[in-house]
């Protein structure tokens, strides 16, 4: 596992100090004796050690390995709940309150027991800085006070459900006494973090994190991998040489020609990309030829979804329906009658005939146009992604074969995600966060108190859909837990999705996901998938590395 | 005196103007920083954080864009740069101070041994003109310098990284173990550096060797050099204290710049070889429009520069005692 590391003929003057000191390096196999195990996450800069769960960014390098939440519950398998600082939770008053019943016997890291009295302190500390609140529970929530000595009493402003998976799996639950004298929770650095998880902060620097076992964690036995390192990478290509390398058992990667980049290179090495969303086009529903719904149908017939995933992203991003609904992974919600109506049907010659029927006519040219306008798009994608803008080159020119002219432009990051925000595209392509269902995506793309007026930033809905009808289908989901309800909504939604076309979906969004199984058993798979896999998923990467185990 | 007062005079009005164009520019950049940060995580946050993240980073405070540039000014005097937007909450000084150390060893050490051997080969080259160094030496370097630095670092990874293995091919130092003040982690430094510095050394040397050599070219057909050699002193003693010290002048400023930059890191060599420094900190500050960090990275890299061109100023003056006069 270890690099070479041997001094060359280029530094014979170092060559004395060096040489000595590399044979003076102690051996990195930690006081358990065991080979750490490291984890390969680039992100594009060096780590900030400052760890507070409560940032967008910092989280992944605390939540579910130092701090943990209430449940997990998993994307990759419909919801499914499991029990972790809450032993239970039940939903009463017609779905307004939310009671869990805390675990006992569990320790904070320094010795302190975990209390019920910790779950409210948390829940109030977002509700005080509303700048911690990443997923805003304080928007539906009215109050969340302790009951007993190990209940916890959530009280919601309206019928919540679907806010479980915010309540449950996402917000990391704090130590109140040591977070109640931090003076500014908000800009304070956390240096050192005290949580109840399986593992605590044993080292940072910007270069790497090091995380050791928590000796006392609550689950007798685990975690068996004792030491984790995250090393920070600038560029994709140095964490990409890292886990070719061998460096890595565990990375989070996008790899090109990942079969002979990486899986050749060493017996054990594999890779798995589950799907858990959409990169969509989001047509400009407001203004230009987008608020036209027959174009908007037209793109969708004409692109080629499986040839963009062949030739954008090397096939590792599966081809997406018209419904709005992830496949394998939420299959068993995809609505057989929206299918019917489109599905992601490739059907060039309908594309045309939609256009010809709203009166759009074929220039000499090969381009449609109507009342004297050409059908001239533009569609804007983050050009720092390089897989995204080829696969608007592949859209690009899948759609000039109906009629449609689309012009690719490959901005800066910042500027594009601000472009997305403000509503200032054409066609923008882009990706929701979604959950545990179909229905959190849904409700990004399409609930409109998401959205905001053209110029002004909009969190999601950032086609700027609007529908009464729909608001009312998205409420009433939040109010009722039985599935054959949701479903019902689900499949009136994906109905919307196919008639309306609010958005397009094109590709699946995958967790990226590299392993040695050689070095490691316990991985989730396509069979058993018990977790999202990727370093940046939490808090399910810190649910990933408890189920590790060493081969030798 | 006067000489001195005038060139402090120029130096505290030429930071003044940066630190305005450094406070002006960030804020004409479209979006911010609570933008920026939604689309580094998405796909990874919830939306809805948008809110969070704009209460944090104290976005749409209404405060006057007067009022805060006076805020600036006064946080710049008393170095107070604030919180890092990029690293929050981290501190933008506790930020640059874990990057600079590694933009100065290797990029510092880098400049100056450039310059030091650029010089000497240059002044020897021009000493035996058409000899086979001054044949070999100047275009060789030339060509090497117009190589762009990431294409000779990701050669020299692949080369003497991969292919011999005779250096780590990323890091500062082996990133897993924990930093500590031992030979071995001191070694561990010097191995990772190698391969990025001489990347630097080698692009940069051929400038200097071509600056000094024509400088020196000149230089010895001056009257005093012939006069020492007529006088026969030892050719050893003219090559060095008569003409190079002489050709050496107009050099100075360029190197006392390149010094300034050394601040400003190498983001090319720092991306390549994934070492930590300023220079992909900078880029990446930009990029995430993190407002404090950027500010106090160009004062950093302004106030160097200009400190670095007052001290060659003087340097100059000292060493030349025509400037004084003239000036």
């Amino acid at each position: 596992m270890r690099r070479k590391s041997r001094v060359g003929l280029l530094a014979s003057t170092l060559a004395l100090v060096a040489s000595t000191c590399v044979m003076g390096m102690p051996a990195i196999a930690g006081a358990s004796g065991q080979v750490p195990l490291n984890l390969d996450n680039e992100q594009g800069e060096l780590w900030p050690c400052a760890f507070t769960p409560f940032n967008g960014f910092d989280a992944m390098f605390s939540v579910g390995t130092i701090y943990e939440t209430l449940d997990f519950v998993n994307a990759l398998q419909n919801s499914k709940v499991t029990p972790w600082l809450a032993t239970s939770y039940a939903w009463s008053n017609s779905n307004k309150t939310l009671t869990f019943t805390i675990r006992s016997g569990v320790k904070w890291t320094d010795g302190t027991p975990f209390s019920a009295a910790d779950v409210a302190y948390t829940f109030n500390l977002l509700k005080k800085y509303p700048a911690l609140d990443l997923n805003a529970v304080w928007s539906v929530l009215s109050s969340v006070k302790q009951s007993g000595a190990n209940k916890v009493v959530f009280n919601f402003s309206t019928s919540a459900v679907p806010y479980f998976y915010y309540v449950a799996d996402q917000v990391p639950i704090v130590p109140q006494h040591i977070w109640s004298k931090i003076k500014n929770p908000v800009t304070d650095p956390i240096a050192k973090p005290v949580g109840t998880g399986g593992y605590e902060l044993s080292s940072c620097t910007p270069q790497n994190i090091k995380w050791t076992a928590n000796p006392h964690y609550w689950q007798a036995g685990l975690p068996v991998v004792k030491t984790l390192n995250m090393p920070a990478f600038l560029s994709n290509n140095s964490a990409n040489e890292y886990l070719a390398q061998g460096f890595s058992a565990y990375g989070a990667q996008f790899i090109p020609n990942i079969k002979s980049y990486f899986v050749a290179k060493k017996a054990g090495n594999g890779y798995w990309f589950p799907p858990v969303a959409n990169v969509s086009l989001f047509p400009n529903l407001k203004s230009g030829p987008t608020a036209d719904v027959a174009v908007r149908e037209a793109i969708s017939y004409g692109i080629n979804r499986a040839a963009i995933s062949q030739k954008g992203e090397y096939g590792y991003e599966p081809p997406a329906s018209q419904t709005g609904v992830v496949a394998p992974t939420f299959k068993t919600w995809s609505s057989s009658s929206a299918m019917a109506l489109a599905g992601n049907s490739y059907n060039p010659a309908k594309a045309k005939s939609v256009l010809v029927a709203d009166g759009y006519k074929m220039g000499s040219d090969g381009f449609f146009s109507k009342n004297g306008k050409e059908l001239d798009l533009t569609v804007v994608t983050n050009g720092g992604y390089s897989d995204w803008v080829a696969s608007m080159q592949v859209v690009s020119q899948e759609l000039a074969k109906v009629g449609i002219k689309v012009t690719v432009n490959g901005a800066a990051a910042s500027n594009f995600t601000t472009d997305v925000l403000n509503g200032n595209f054409q066609l923008a392509y882009d990706v929701e966060t979604g959950g545990p269902s179909p229905f959190y995506e849904m409700r990004q793309w399409l609930y409109s108190k998401n959205s905001a007026a053209i110029g002004k930033p909009a969190p999601s809905n950032w086609e700027r859909f609007s529908s009464p009808a729909v608001d009312a289908l998205l409420n009433q989901y939040g109010s009722t837990t039985s599935a054959t309800a949701q479903h019902t909504i689900i499949n009136k939604l994906q109905t919307i999705m196919v008639q309306q076309l609010p958005v397009i979906p094109v590709l699946e969004e995958v967790d990226w996901f590299q392993y040695n199984s050689n070095e490691y058993s316990g991985f989730p798979s396509a069979t058993n998938p018990y977790a999202q896999p990727g370093l940046y998923n939490v808090p399910d990467w810190g649910v990933v590395v408890l189920h590790l185990k060493p081969k030798k | 005196m006067r000489f001195l007062a005038r060139r402090l005079g120029f130096l505290l009005i030429a930071l003044w103007a940066a630190m305005t164009v450094n406070f002006l520019i960030p804020r004409l950049m479209p979006g911010n920083p609570a933008e920026a940060m939604m689309g580094r995580l998405r796909g990874h946050i919830n939306p809805a954080s948008l809110k969070a993240l704009e209460v944090a980073f104290g976005i749409n405070t209404h405060q006057s864009l007067i009022s805060s540039y006076f805020q600036y000014l006064n946080n710049c005097v008393h170095l107070n740069f604030g919180i890092s937007l990029l690293d929050f909450p981290e501190p933008v000084s506790h930020v640059i101070s874990q990057a600079l150390p590694w933009s100065l060893g290797l990029v510092g050490v880098s400049t100056i041994l450039g310059f030091l051997i650029g010089t000497m080969l240059g002044a020897v080259a021009a000493w035996r003109r058409g000899g086979a160094l001054d044949s070999v030496l100047p275009p060789v370097f030339i060509v090497i310098s117009a190589f762009p630095y990431f294409f000779l670092g990701l050669l020299f990874i692949w080369f003497f990284g991969l292919t011999l293995g005779w250096f780590p091919i990323l890091g500062g130092y082996t990133e897993t173990v924990t930093p500590s003040l031992t030979f071995g982690f001191i070694g561990n430094i010097l191995d990772h550096s190698i391969l990025p510095a001489f990347t630097i050394l080698i692009t940069s040397i051929g400038g200097w060797i071509l600056t000094m050599r024509n400088n020196m070219i000149t230089v010895v057909a001056e009257d005093y050099v012939k006069m020492g050699r007529a006088k026969g002193l030892k050719p050893r003693r003219i090559l060095w204290q008569y003409a190079g010290r002489n050709a050496l002048l107009p050099n100075l400023t360029g190197f006392a710049m390149s010094l300034g930059f050394v601040i400003s890191g190498a983001i090319l060599v720092e991306y390549v070889f994934n070492y930590p420094g300023l220079g992909f900190l900078l880029l990446q500050a930009v990029e995430n429009e993190d407002y404090p960090l950027m500010q106090a990275l160009f004062l950093l890299i302004t106030v160097a520069v200009l400190v670095a061109i007052f001290i060659a100023d003087i340097a100059t003056a000292l060493l030349d005692p025509r400037t004084r006069t003239t000036s």
